[in-house]
């Protein structure tokens, strides 16, 4: 495997408490490691940290404690105007709401025209242009019909690859997204992922794909890692992540995706179960290897009694 | 291609009867049809899902059934009859005591159903008020049955939603539609805001509900996996028309319209048999 590109040790993040006790502790000790042209699916309910992440590897925050390595350089306390803006160069971020993150004043060919004005000077208007066709291309949109309409006239799926096309008018290391395909039609969600999974080993990006939907993961993550509560529960290969899950939290998770065609009564309910879990998960344990590269947190069974 | 007709209705008596509905938005370039003649029935006691995508209708289908639709929707054809009342001809005064009472509504957003201001209990106090119900000891009495109907504890009748966590407020939202019995439940998109174990656990406690009181649901989701594990019948709708109208086992042996077919097969499997690949676009005839 390639050397890493983007790398955690222990990255925590707690929130200061808006009255007198501890604070809030959203990420607690997570190591990911992000390869070149490989994905890795950070999966976990609201509040599991998984956004809180993605603001600390793009800098939006500043961690508690922990490490963040871009290509083995300590870019944790990065600071300054200069070095920011390289950083956020190569790690791009594609936002949930494919509405909200267009300008709707502006058309398509201004969203690609302005990254590539501030992070490619060698290229003039005329360069621009062919370069924005080019980039709606690879993201599978008609760069002919496209370039000159506003956001409002452009569906939700079509919005979300002007987002990806935007991402990549930098030519980034890094594409952080976070639920892409949340808000699309269900119809559509899967030929956005493939466009993400064939962009990244065509171009060698590294991947993290940030989602609630276990059952994606698959389509576009070599690699998933399953969040509880700001603690990584079970990381590893996917297929082993969701074929064979150690953690009760993972078999919970799974357990509860909508399963096509099996009636709820089949396979036993999960009411009064997923209190117990839950608690299971949150007590002390660590993260051992159940398998090649798969790690499970260990739980205290007293815990759930 | 018209609208095929609805299968025998497994009752002898429908509860609710839906024939020919027809719903136009008014825009300043004519009407756009939003629901186009749609027929069915939903039995006593069933549940049955209505899927389909943003902009299908399902939403304004389902509002126009509780007469909660607003300019610029106009109901401009058919009619619904639930428990033999003629919906469509109620006065807005019959209507303030028809829901509620016969037919209540979940919403997607619990925290938008909800007053932030006001405590869970007072919550409660209004809604039995606006129906008449103002003893204070049987309002206090009945509000912490609900509560524990849906699994939280009376005490929480004195927090605020803020305080409450998001599948609690769905939780208390569905408490609040069930408060006066009625004999129909619209629910759209329900649980869609909620993380898929909370997901589970709410509509297990629907169903559940259900087979105890009796009541029918109408469940609007654009998710048909999850619908076909929790509803009797699904029907699907394609712009305003409803293209089918069948049982969970029928669509997972691969019968149906080439639309549910189409909206079946986006479905990610979690355990694929062979690797998955992407549906080209449908193009409708």
């Amino acid at each position: 495997m390639t050397a890493p590109v983007l790398q955690t040790e222990g990255l925590s993040m707690v929130f200061p408490a808006q009255n007198a006790h501890g604070g809030h502790k959203a990420l607690d000790a997570v190591d990911l490691t992000l390869h070149p042209g490989r994905a890795l699916a950070l999966v976990g309910e609201s509040g599991s940290g998984k956004s809180t992440c993605a603001k600390l590897l793009t800098h939006m925050l500043r961690p508690t404690s922990g490490r963040i390595l871009f290509q083995n350089r300590d870019v944790t306390g990065l600071s300054g105007r200069r070095a920011l803006l390289d950083y956020r160069r190569v790690v791009q971020m594609v936002f949930q709401d494919p509405f909200a993150a267009l300008n709707p004043a502006h058309t398509v060919a201004h969203h690609l025209a302005r990254p590539l004005a501030l992070h490619r000077p060698d290229l003039d208007r005329a360069g621009r242009d062919a370069e924005a066709r080019a980039l709606l291309t690879q993201v599978e949109l008609d760069a002919e019909a496209l370039l000159h309409r506003f956001p409002h006239e452009l569906s939700g799926g079509q919005r979300q690859r002007v987002n990806l096309a935007r991402a990549l008018a930098v030519n980034p290391a890094v594409i952080i997204a976070d639920e892409p395909t949340s808000m699309l039609d269900v119809s559509i969600r899967l030929s956005v992922l493939d466009t993400l999974q064939r962009l990244k080993a065509e171009r060698g990006i590294a991947l993290l794909y940030i989602t609630h939907d276990i059952a994606t993961a698959r389509y576009v993550a070599e690699e998933t890692a399953v969040l509880f509560r700001g603690r990584v529960v079970e990381s590893g290969p996917t297929g082993a992540v969701i074929d064979s899950p150690r953690h009760p939290y993972t078999r919970l998770l799974l357990s509860a995706v909508p399963d096509a065609g099996r009636p709820f009564d089949t396979g036993g309910s999960l009411i009064g179960r997923a209190d117990a879990v839950r608690r299971l998960s949150e007590g002390p344990g660590n993260l051992v290897y159940v398998g090649p590269g798969h790690k499970a947190r260990t739980v205290d069974e007293r815990v759930a009694a | 291609m018209s609208a095929p007709l609805p299968p025998p209705s497994p009752l002898p008596q429908p509860l609710l009867q839906v024939r020919g509905l027809t719903v136009d938005y008014a825009t300043p370039h004519g009407a756009t049809r939003a629901v186009d003649g749609v027929s069915f029935d939903l039995g006593a006691g069933e549940v049955m899902g209505l899927a389909g995508e943003s902009g299908s209708g399902k939403s304004t289908l389902a509002f126009a059934i509780a007469r909660l639709h607003r300019p610029p929707a106009h109901i401009t054809g058919g009619s619904v009859t639930l428990a033999g009342t003629d919906v469509l001809a109620l006065t807005p005064k019959d209507l303030r005591q028809w829901r509620w009472r016969e037919v209540s509504v979940v919403l997607q957003s619990a925290m938008n159903a909800l007053n932030p201001v006001l405590r869970v209990s007072d919550q409660f106090r209004d809604m039995f008020r606006a129906h008449g119900i103002t003893h204070k000891a049987e309002v206090a009495e009945r509000s912490a049955d609900l509560l524990r109907l849906v699994g939280i504890s009376p005490d929480r009748l004195r927090d605020h939603p803020h305080q409450l966590s998001g599948g609690m407020r769905q939780r208390l939202v569905i408490a609040l539609a069930l408060a006066l019995k009625p004999k129909l439940v619209i629910m759209d998109e329900p649980t869609t805001a909620l993380d898929v174990v909370v997901q589970r656990e709410i509509l297990e406690q629907v169903a559940d509900l259900r087979r105890r009181l009796g009541f029918s649901v109408l469940f609007i989701t654009h998710d048909l996996a999850l619908m076909s594990q929790f509803c009797d019948r699904v029907g699907v709708m394609l712009r305003g028309r409803l293209v089918e109208l069948t049982t969970p086992a029928a669509i997972a042996r691969g019968a149906g319209h080439p639309y549910t077919r189409h909206l079946w097969d986006s479905i990610p499997p979690l355990h694929p048999a062979a690797p998955v690949r992407a549906q080209p676009d449908l193009v409708m005839p």
